[in-house]
């Protein structure tokens, strides 16, 4: 079943006075299936952080649909917007973006708080998250009394506790040593095989090789995308790491 | 480097920081005219046109331009540590772009000069502008003309100059200080060092509310006046410390128990509220308190010297009923006999008639008196004893006065044997059928009297006897240490005269010049003298409290101005995580004032609360100036409370506007 599609997605910024407009995405298609995991790359500049802003309903594209669920985001009034996105989406940034003034538990329930559920029931969902997470020992710990990786940790449960469409990570890897890395990779590809669907947009060729698929963007549009098929995870980084230098190479499309 | 180099800097450090550095320079200012117009009304050449008191309002003015300099450093400490807070990160880049601490410090140096001499022009200015209206503020109120020539005190201006010169000198050597104990990433990470979760600290949160309710105990317990007096400035302590401890532990205890219980903790109108008022509460808790304090000691200090002054024809009825009070005072009891009291009254009848005095409300009264400690109904006159009294509520001055002088004042017809006494005062319910007196004189109390004399500091009571010689057969003998005897005589003689002013106070100087019978006193009161005497002194007490209440209103609105303006700063961040995360505008807009509203009304609330249990041990206070004026300290209370609560919100809006703009400011900032 589809879970998200994007079609003719456009996004033009107004220039100031004087300023050409600048165009962020071009012309960006591509549909994501239930229970995929799918990296996106590309040059800082390329359009990642706006289409992933776009997608996040946190930004209105210019042209072009997003349909999420078989939802058109465009047709999501404004006042219902907040709702939609803390119920369908669940989202890990690379700065963690844990509010300090919470425990890690705490932090976790806020999108469950807001909506309204009752603590019995988001006790409930909390308990095999963090099992799966690994963060059961430190719920009640203050964000700045735990490490960066653990932080993410918490981050990715409290992305997952809403039970949300799709996961969207924002290099997620970016501010975290490469054993933490390491580990958040693998969670993601076990919460993967549990059938939860993750986009993240990444720099890192490593993190990007746990996906299934990877997009590559350059210049507002999808120029490649690569499957892993039945390939092992060192095979596809060769892979990704020679699209990669195919486009920095400036070649055509494959 | 060039010369210029360093105030270049400078200037610039402040032009770029100006939303920290222009309402700090402006209370300076403020400060600084204050402190000028108060050293100003100080200064002998400007009151000596005083006609009275004028001596009186100085030693006020110079107790008011102490507590000034005293609260302008402790205040300037507290707005000058919120800028170095900021500015820490500047310094902290320059260290790294190779700047020693050295030159840190003198781009420090000329700051510090800079802030100084505009402070010190503008506030001299500002204060020689505005001290003209002071004056004419000031003699208004004491009711005496004034010429409206402008003047300038030079010894003001180099009192306020030297005063605030050390205030500067201390602030830099401060900065100074922070700057040199700390490495450069320090410097720069200083804004966001410290993030700790509160942790309540149970023990200074009990002492705290336990130092309130003892304060609050204290104040309405309170018995007398002069116990009052002796109590006041412990409970004050305790109430400011009390404030303290409260609002930086017991509100994080608070918040700590809201958070325990979860059915009200993870609901979405309280969750986000509860947790980040906890942290509020720790990095604002001292300047809650502080901003509270101030707002009690405006309340208290507006309501009580508006009652006092307001009240001051009362204090003078109740004081002097008539016009002319002359009494005459003696050590022997013959000087209450006809003989000597005679020509007396002749004189002084004589000297009133030629003054065209029309003699009305006359009042003569021969009295005895004698100080003793009244316990469990019984009096002891011991002198020994006396003195060594514990609690000064006990010390009772008893008046004894001759039946014939007390039915000819009040028109009564009372009779009485003797042995018999009919009594009155603040304490002649603790009598039973007799008064009795440790040293064996006892009397058959028989009833009531009406007073007769005006109320006084300590206790007194009046006992009525049928003859005074007789009754004091047994006193007669007490000494004191001395070896004078313990009673002493008095004979009051006081009426209306019908006549102007000068008139009447011309009379009562001619009055105190009398020729007296032998080892005799006497003082003559006019009213009108007390009148003057008494308007310098509440006029100038009301003018002080207004100056004082201008600089601590000044003092919390800069408070709390920083307060919004650095929370702004620091919840930029959380409000966008907070919108990433699923929250709409309106809920953080709504949980965002609601924590404003809390956190700004607390403070007022709690002065509310101070301001009530301050009322009973206030109104003792006023008893001192003899002010029992009930209604018209609880409308005044009122009335300053209102006046002030209205101030406080519009200083709310114009703030919160502050606030709402940095937090916003930033988002936009991001997204275009």
């Amino acid at each position: 079943m589809q879970i998200l599609e994007v079609s003719g997605l456009k996004k033009t910024y107004a220039g100031r006075l004087g300023c050409h407009p600048v165009t962020a995405l071009k012309n960006v298609n591509f549909s994501v299936e239930e229970g995929e995991y799918i990296a996106i790359m590309g040059e800082s500049g390329s359009g990642k952080t706006t289409l992933l802003n776009i997608l996040a309903a946190l930004d209105h594209p210019t042209g072009g649909r997003v349909i999420l669920d078989g939802r058109d985001l465009s047709e999501i009034k404004e006042s219902a917007m907040a709702a939609f996105r803390r119920d369908n989406l669940g989202f890990v940034f690379q700065e963690f973006n844990l509010l300090d003034t919470f425990t890690l538990e705490d932090n976790i329930y806020l999108p469950l708080v807001l909506a309204g559920h009752l603590y019995r029931d988001m006790y409930q969902r909390l308990i095999p998250i963090a099992a799966r997470l690994g963060i059961t020992d430190i719920l009640k710990k203050y964000p700045y009394e735990v490490s960066g990786g653990q932080k993410q940790r918490a981050a990715v449960a409290r992305a997952m506790i809403t039970k949300p469409k799709l996961i969207l990570a924002d290099e997620p890897t970016g501010a975290l040593d490469s054993r933490a890395s390491d580990e958040l990779l693998r969670l993601f590809a076990e919460v993967n095989t549990l059938g939860q669907t993750i986009l993240m947009v990444t720099h890192s060729v490593k993190a990007a090789s746990t996906a299934n698929r990877v997009l590559f963007i350059r210049d507002g549009e999808v120029f490649h995308q690569i499957y892993r098929g039945a390939d092992s995870g060192e095979a596809f980084y060769q892979k990704i790491s020679d699209t990669l230098i195919l486009l920095a190479t400036g070649g055509k499309q494959a | 480097m060039r010369a210029g180099y360093y105030p270049k800097l400078a200037l610039e450090g402040i032009r770029k920081n100006r939303r920290m550095y222009l309402p700090y320079l402006f209370t300076c200012i403020a400060m600084v005219a204050m402190y000028y117009i108060i050293s100003f009304l100080q200064d002998g050449g400007m009151t000596a046109a005083l006609p009275l008191g004028s001596e009186t309002v100085r030693e006020m003015m110079r107790f008011g331009g102490n507590i000034m300099a005293f609260f302008s450093c402790i205040f300037l400490f507290y707005t000058n540590s919120f800028l170095i807070r900021r500015r820490k990160k500047e310094f902290g880049l320059y260290n790294i772009l190779g700047m020693g601490k050295r030159n840190i410090a003198r781009i420090l140096f000329w700051e510090s000069l800079f802030i100084l001499l505009l402070s010190l022009s503008g506030g001299l200015l500002l204060g020689i502008i505005l001290s003209k209206a002071a004056e004419l503020g000031l003699f208004n109120l004491m009711g005496y003309q004034v010429s409206y020539r402008l003047s300038v005190s030079v010894s003001g201006v180099y009192m306020t100059a030297l005063v605030f010169g050390v205030i500067f000198v201390l602030l830099f050597f401060n900065a100074l200080r922070q700057v040199r104990f700390s490495s450069a990433m320090a410097l720069l990470q200083s804004e966001n060092a410290g993030e700790k979760p509160p942790k309540a600290n149970w023990l200074l949160g009990f002492l705290g509310l336990a130092l309130l309710g003892g304060a609050y105990y204290i104040s309405a317990t309170i018995e007398d006046p002069i116990t009052a007096l002796a109590a006041f400035f412990g409970a004050v302590l305790m109430v400011i410390a009390g404030t303290y401890l409260t609002m930086i532990s017991g509100s994080v205890m608070f918040c700590r128990i809201l958070q325990r219980r979860r059915k009200y903790y993870y609901r979405p109108e309280h969750f986000v509220s509860v947790a980040s008022m906890k942290y509020r509460m720790k990095r604002n808790g001292a300047g809650l308190a502080s901003i509270c304090i101030l707002a009690t000691m405006v309340l208290v200090i507006l309501s009580a010297t508006t009652c006092l002054y307001f009240g001051g024809e009362d204090v003078l009825r109740t004081r002097y009923p008539r016009e002319i009070n002359f009494s005459m005072r003696a050590k022997y009891a013959k000087a209450l006999s006809d003989e000597v009291l005679e020509p007396v009254w002749e004189s002084i009848d004589t000297a009133a008639r030629q003054q065209g005095a029309s003699m009305e409300q006359q009042y003569r009264c021969r009295s005895a008196i004698i100080t003793g400690l009244l316990q469990d109904g019984t009096v002891e006159c011991d002198v020994t004893k006396v003195r060594n009294a514990v609690t000064f509520s006990d010390v009772v001055q008893f008046y004894f006065v001759p039946l014939a002088d007390y039915n000819a004042i009040t028109g009564a017809k009372e009779s009485l044997a003797s042995g018999e006494a009919l009594i009155c005062g603040s304490r002649a319910e603790e009598i039973g059928e007799t008064l009795e007196f440790r040293n064996g004189s006892r009397f058959q109390v028989k009833g009531r009297a009406e007073e007769i004399f005006p109320e006084e500091l300590v206790p007194e009571m009046t006992v009525v006897v049928a003859d005074l010689e007789t009754a004091l057969e047994g006193l007669n003998a007490l000494a004191d240490f001395n070896g004078d005897a313990m009673l002493s005589f008095q004979w009051n003689v006081n009426f209306d005269t019908g006549l102007e002013k000068e008139e009447q106070m011309a009379l009562s100087e001619s009055l105190s010049a009398l020729a007296l019978p032998e080892d005799c006193t006497s003082v003559c009161r006019s009213r009108e003298w007390e009148r003057q005497d008494f308007y310098s002194l509440f006029g100038g007490l009301f003018y002080l409290g207004i100056l004082l209440s201008i600089v601590f209103v000044f003092a919390a609105v800069l408070i709390i101005y920083y307060k919004q303006i650095s929370e702004g700063y620091e919840d930029q961040a959380r409000f966008e995580i907070m919108q990433n995360v699923g929250m709409t505008k309106r809920e953080i807009r709504k949980s965002i004032n609601s924590q404003l509203l809390t956190v700004f009304f607390l403070p007022l609330g709690l002065a509310a609360l101070h301001l009530c249990f301050a009322f009973p041990i206030i109104r003792k206070l006023m008893l001192l100036f003899q002010l029992n004026n009930v209604r018209l300290y609880l409308l005044t209370t009122l009335l300053s409370v209102i006046a002030f609560a209205l101030f406080y919100t519009l200083i709310y809006r114009v703030t919160s506007n502050a606030y709402y703009h940095i937090v916003s400011g930033a988002k936009e900032k991001r997204e275009s």
